[in-house]
């Protein structure tokens, strides 16, 4: 009896191989994004995780201008293309502001002067939200918050955006 | 918001502020390979543009799951089942439900609809990542938003 449980059949043979080459792929693939996230050398990045949104410094004046890029996020089991926007100016200290265009209230798409009513000003079109141009919410108005500003970096004479992080955090 | 568990959460929580309904219609038909293309592009295209829809207006709208029909279907059959799906809205209460489709056929039925329909002409077919059909979708996008806002007014 023991003697027959000891051998090792055709088939059992290829079934431990398969399961071992198996188990070998599979550490693989859990294995990359960890490396990915906890190793810096690995992540393929220029200016850390900012990304070039085309845009020259020489060429951001006083009045807020829209800017569009797309950045790769791999958001669960999706990696995909984002789109991103920011409304970027130079404010009366000459510092860049980049603002997330996203509405602090429930989240739809601002802009610039997007209400003939309210001239110099950010306008959300769902339930009349306003920000003044440094980004602070009007009282009196649905938001609750200021607009989230970006992560910036000037490299090369070429803007670099982030993250947009909460006021007061940027 | 999306018809999904999270973008869900949030709309409970601002019933009063999401008072609009985006539904989505596809055609479907895979009888001559010829219809099926065109309808398959326009799959994607109302996709695509429904999403981007949503973003510019997530927190007023709500972006319903896809409305499909046959092509081949008997249109008064359809136009009772939709007019279910209002029905059913704006018991919510939805003030507004918008159907967006590329299929003129609808043209012809819109007085019988109970909710408004969204007709926009169909796109020249040519790739849906090009840098040109990024800048139509866009376009789009924004004369809806802008078509969207007169009826809130
Ligand atoms: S989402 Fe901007 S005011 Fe409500």
């Amino acid at each position: 009896m023991s003697d027959e449980k000891q051998q090792v059949s055709r088939r059992q043979f290829l079934n431990y191989t398969l399961t071992g080459v198996g188990g070998f792929m599979a550490a693989g693939l859990l294995i990359s994004p960890i490396r990915m996230a906890i190793d810096p050398v690995l992540k393929g990045s220029s200016a850390g995780d900012l990304a070039n949104v085309g845009l020259a410094v020489d060429d951001i004046t006083s009045e807020p201008q829209r800017i569009d890029w797309t950045i790769d996020q791999v958001d669960g089991w999706y990696e995909s293309e984002v789109n991103r926007s920011a409304w970027v100016y130079r404010n009366e200290n000459d510092e860049i502001v980049a603002f997330s265009p996203v509405c602090k209230h429930l989240g739809c798409v601002v802009s610039w002067e997007g209400s003939d009513q309210h001239p110099n000003e950010y306008y959300c079109p769902c339930h009349d939200g306003r920000y003044y141009k440094d980004g602070t919410n009007v009282p009196g108005t649905p938001p609750l918050a200021p607009l989230d500003e970006y992560e910036q970096e000037v490299k090369d004479g070429m803007l670099f955006l982030g993250e947009p992080k909460p006021r007061g955090e940027a | 918001m999306k018809w999904r568990k999270a973008d869900l959460q949030t709309y409970f929580q601002s019933k009063e502020y999401i008072d609009t309904v985006i539904v989505p219609l596809i055609p479907f038909g895979i009888a001559s390979d010829v219809e099926a293309e065109k309808a398959a592009i326009q799959a994607e295209m109302i996709t695509l543009l429904s999403h981007e829809l949503e973003k510019e207006l997530t927190g007023r709208i709500l972006l319903a799951p896809i409305y499909s029909y046959l092509k081949s279907a008997d249109r008064q059959t359809e136009i009772a089942r939709m007019n279910m799906w209002s029905a059913e809205m704006k018991e919510q209460p939805f003030k507004h439900v918008f159907m967006l489709t590329f299929d003129p056929s609808w043209k012809k039925y819109e007085q019988e609809l109970e909710s408004t329909l969204l007709w926009l002409p169909a796109v020249q077919t040519g790739e849906l990542n090009s840098k040109e059909m990024q800048k139509t979708v866009r376009e789009q996008v924004g004369q809806m938003v802008e078509l969207i806002r007169a009826y809130w007014q």
